[in-house]
């Protein structure tokens, strides 16, 4: 075991506050406010509501503004480095939003308007950009997006997997979020003003802040991310914990994480959105975990306004300045402290030393992540790198056209196909009725595949975590939402499609079920959405003692999935479903284990299909490992897929049972979470049902399955018995 | 019946409907008990959905929390506020 250190190398910013490092010191040394009346599109209202805009226009061509922002941070945070970064984390939540809006708004109906919908599509442009090869991940929980994505970066680079990661979160301005918020009451008129008393919310914005993480020291290092924690409410949806519980479990998390005193804390970048429940809520945890004597704190979000899944990233890149230009920023907006936060916000930009920060980011779901960052070298707190392992598999269950895991199973049995969709009924028959009042399709099927897997694993205990992956996120709650937007002249849009139009609201519902006060983590990434979820919930794993939820789920939309998503093109017959997993690191509790791989990106890697023979211990290895061979090939990249499968099963030699698993359960992105669950049931019964092998009975002698996915990225599961 | 009964039934049906609660009937909203937080599990969401119905149906913007945290006290709270604000109810 070695000790990992994360060096920030390279930082990038634009907000608000104006573009780079420079510009955006200057404005917090000053104190200057970014916040001003929309211009970005035009509303109703008038005057309109003040928001954090990025001053200036920005030519973003054919990509969306989100992709834009990105790439220009993106741009100055890898300025010194010649090399491409190993992998790519990023929080979005917005993606290209902005562009589907208008689109949708219009009724113009081509596939080609949203290409770059995709909230994971921004991270993938970036890898692209910077010939990243390694895995890319996009999380998006929400407020929480840009935080929890730089916990994962790092536990990349403790799990000594790569060298380089580079990490952020953008988000842009647009209608959803901005009428969004506006629907639940939370923007402030005057501008946010967070910790005054007479506070009324918050100031939506945008921006982007890119991270260059490396675990060798470089020349040039910044500071140093010296830990993170994650934690989930389990409280509501939107309203954080009144007394804090979750803020304060995140915090103690993260100085635990960085293996530091909280004494050595010198300055805490608030959450602090300005929004009633949320500054009293943090300042209840804040005043808990500091009893004796506070650091200096300020909330930021007065300044910037709140960029949502770029805040994470915009704040922990100004803790980085404060740390490297011992510069503490004003809490700006604020005029008349509330009394009843017992807190004492920094009302003047101070240059004083500042060895090391505590940033938050809090979160619809009640989504916690606290990260703190340190100067170079300052503080002792190198963590032994840990090797990710297989996860022990106690339950599982799907969800098909045909029904549920038994239904799937016996419909494969009998050879015929498991495509269609359920309906909405049928999806929640394990529900109750109050349960699922407020909820439509996505968060119905993840709520019962994570129940329908609690109870397949059998277990009094309930998993403490959750990591959902989704392609497309609450299609239903998002398209209803703008609908209700557009048909009302911007009047009455939904506030509880609003707040379910979060891709994390189905996780954070598994969380209110199920009490799940673990890291809660949604990724989106496309058809490799459940990947990225396992390789998340591998990362995290050695915290979290418990048990834990990984799933894979995504919906089918009359309107909208035909225009967002090239594979659902190639099949006539719409289909959806999902499948989780009830898993622990523990590794005396079960026959059965699920493993990630592999993770690569196809993009300027030729031989990915060798690397991947090598990685899974080559030909003779494959051979004796795995009985059954699960292919998804998303059918948008079905030709480049089939070329890929040739080559690999030319190179591997592989001969036994093959799926080409997408041909019986349909076309949707999360179908590699279905085809891991059907390959667990196949190990489970040691067999593979007749009509797969020829009409002949197929015995897997103790072997396991190798789940594929093929297409933009080659990703490999493995299903393995003890 | 009277018309402020009369606004109370409407009101019942309207939240039932509104708030999609399929396992409750109208008449088991008492008009006195904690509207908020109480059995029916109505929330801060919820009260933002009633809000836009309010405005929708009967012509009256609730925007401040305050005020609206003692609005929707209880049914019979929020039906006095509608019955005392509404344009065409008070003519």
């Amino acid at each position: 075991m070695t000790d990992v250190q994360n060096y920030i190398c390279g930082m990038g910013i634009i907000s608000s506050l104006g573009h780079g490092i420079k510009q955006t010191k200057y404005a917090l040394q000053t104190g200057r406010s970014g916040i001003g009346p929309l211009t970005l599109f035009s509303t109703a209202a008038n005057p309109p509501l003040p928001v954090g805009e990025i001053p200036g226009s920005i030519d973003s061509g054919s990509l969306s503004r989100t992709h834009q922002l990105a790439r220009l941070a993106a741009e100055q945070a890898m300025a010194k480095c010649e090399q491409s970064p190993d992998a790519v984390v990023m929080g979005i939540t917005t993606g290209g939003i902005l562009t589907t809006e208008m689109h949708l708004q219009k009724k113009a109906y081509s596939p080609e308007l949203y290409r770059y919908h995709a909230v994971g599509s921004v991270a993938e442009e970036i890898a692209r950009r910077y010939r990243c090869t390694g895995p890319v991940i996009t999380v998006s929980t929400a407020c929480s997006s840009g935080t929890v994505a730089i916990k994962i970066a790092i536990e990349m680079l403790r799990a000594g997997l790569f060298k380089r990661v580079l990490t952020g979160g953008a988000d842009s301005l647009c209608r959803l979020t901005y009428h969004g918020f506006n629907s639940l009451q939370l923007i402030d008129p005057e501008g946010a003003r967070p910790l005054d008393e007479n506070r009324r919310g918050m100031s939506v914005a945008e921006g982007a802040a890119m991270l260059l993480l490396a675990a060798d020291q470089p020349d040039n290092a910044v500071a140093e991310i010296l830990g993170a924690g994650l934690s989930c409410d389990a409280h509501h949806s939107v309203t954080p914990h009144p007394q804090g519980k979750g803020a304060l479990a995140a915090m103690q998390a993260a100085i635990k994480d960085a293996g530091i005193s909280i004494s050595a804390i010198d300055y805490i970048n608030l959450h602090g959105t300005g929004t009633p429940d949320n500054d009293l809520s943090e300042a209840h945890a804040i005043n808990r975990l500091f009893s004796v004597q506070k650091p200096l704190l300020s909330s930021v979000k007065g300044a910037f306004g709140h960029s949502l899944a770029a805040s994470g990233a915009i704040e922990a890149v100004v803790s980085a300045i404060c740390v490297s230009s011992h510069l503490v920023p004003a809490n700006t907006g604020c005029r008349f402290p509330d009394p009843d936060l017992k807190l004492e916000p920094v009302r003047q930009p101070a240059s004083v030393p500042v060895d090391c920060v505590l940033s938050n980011s809090f979160g619809f779901g009640g989504n916690n992540a606290s990260v703190i960052i340190g100067a170079p070298d300052k503080a002792d707190c190198s963590i032994s790198s840990a090797k990710i392992k297989p996860l022990a598999i106690l339950g599982c269950a799907c969800t098909t056209g045909a029904g549920t895991t038994e239904a799937t199973m016996a419909n494969l049995s009998k050879g015929a196909a498991c495509k269609g969709m359920l309906s909405v009924q049928a999806i929640s028959k394990n529900l109750s009725p109050r349960t699922v009042r407020r909820l439509k399709r996505l968060p119905r099927m993840a709520l019962s595949l994570a129940l329908a897997a609690y109870e397949n694993a059998n277990r009094e205990e309930k998993p403490s975590s959750v990591f959902l992956g989704t392609g497309w996120g609450a299609i239903s709650e998002t398209y209803d939402f703008l609908t209700g937007l557009f048909e009302t002249d911007e009047r009455f849009p939904s506030p509880t499609d609003f707040v379910a139009s979060v891709h994390n609201a189905p996780s954070g519902q598994i969380a209110l079920k199920f009490r799940s006060t673990g890291p809660n983590i949604t990724t989106s990434g496309g058809d490799y959405s459940f990947e990225q979820a396992l390789l998340s919930a591998h990362l995290l794993s050695r915290d979290i003692g418990e048990s834990f939820f990984v799933m894979g789920v995504d919906e089918s939309h009359p309107v909208v999935s035909h225009l967002f998503d090239k594979s659902v093109v190639a099949d006539d017959i719409p289909s959806d479903g999902g499948g989780s997993f009830c898993l622990i690191g523990a590794h005396d509790l079960s026959e059965l284990y699920l493993n990630l791989a592999f993770y690569e990106n196809t993009e300027n890697n030729p031989g990915v299909i060798s690397s991947l023979i090598g990685q899974l211990g080559g030909p003779r290895k494959i051979k004796t490992s795995y009985g059954i061979l699960m292919v998804g090939i998303p059918g948008g990249d079905r030709w480049e897929g089939e070329k890929q499968l040739r080559t690999f099963l030319s190179l591997s030699g592989f001969k036994d049972p093959l799926i080409d698993y997408r041909k019986l359960i349909g076309e949707f992105a999360s179908a590699s979470a279905v085809a891991a669950v059907i390959a667990t049931k196949f190990i489970e019964d040691r067999k593979i049902p007749p009509r797969f092998c020829n009409n002949r009975s197929f015995r897997l002698n103790g072997k396991g399955a190798l789940v594929l996915g093929l297409g933009k990225f080659i990703t490999a599961m493995e299903v393995l018995r003890r | 019946m009277n018309p402020m009964e009369k606004l109370l039934n409407e009101l019942k049906i309207k939240i039932v409907e509104i708030l999609n609660l399929i396992d409750v009937h109208p008449d088991d909203i008492k008009e006195d008990d904690q509207l908020v937080g109480g059995d029916l599990e109505i929330d801060s969401i919820d009260v933002l959905e009633l809000v836009i119905m309010i405005e929708k149906d009967y012509g009256i913007k609730i925007d401040n929390r305050d005020l609206g945290a003692k609005i929707f006290a209880t049914l019979r709270t929020l039906a006095g506020y509608i019955y005392e604000n509404a344009p065409e109810l008070s003519s």
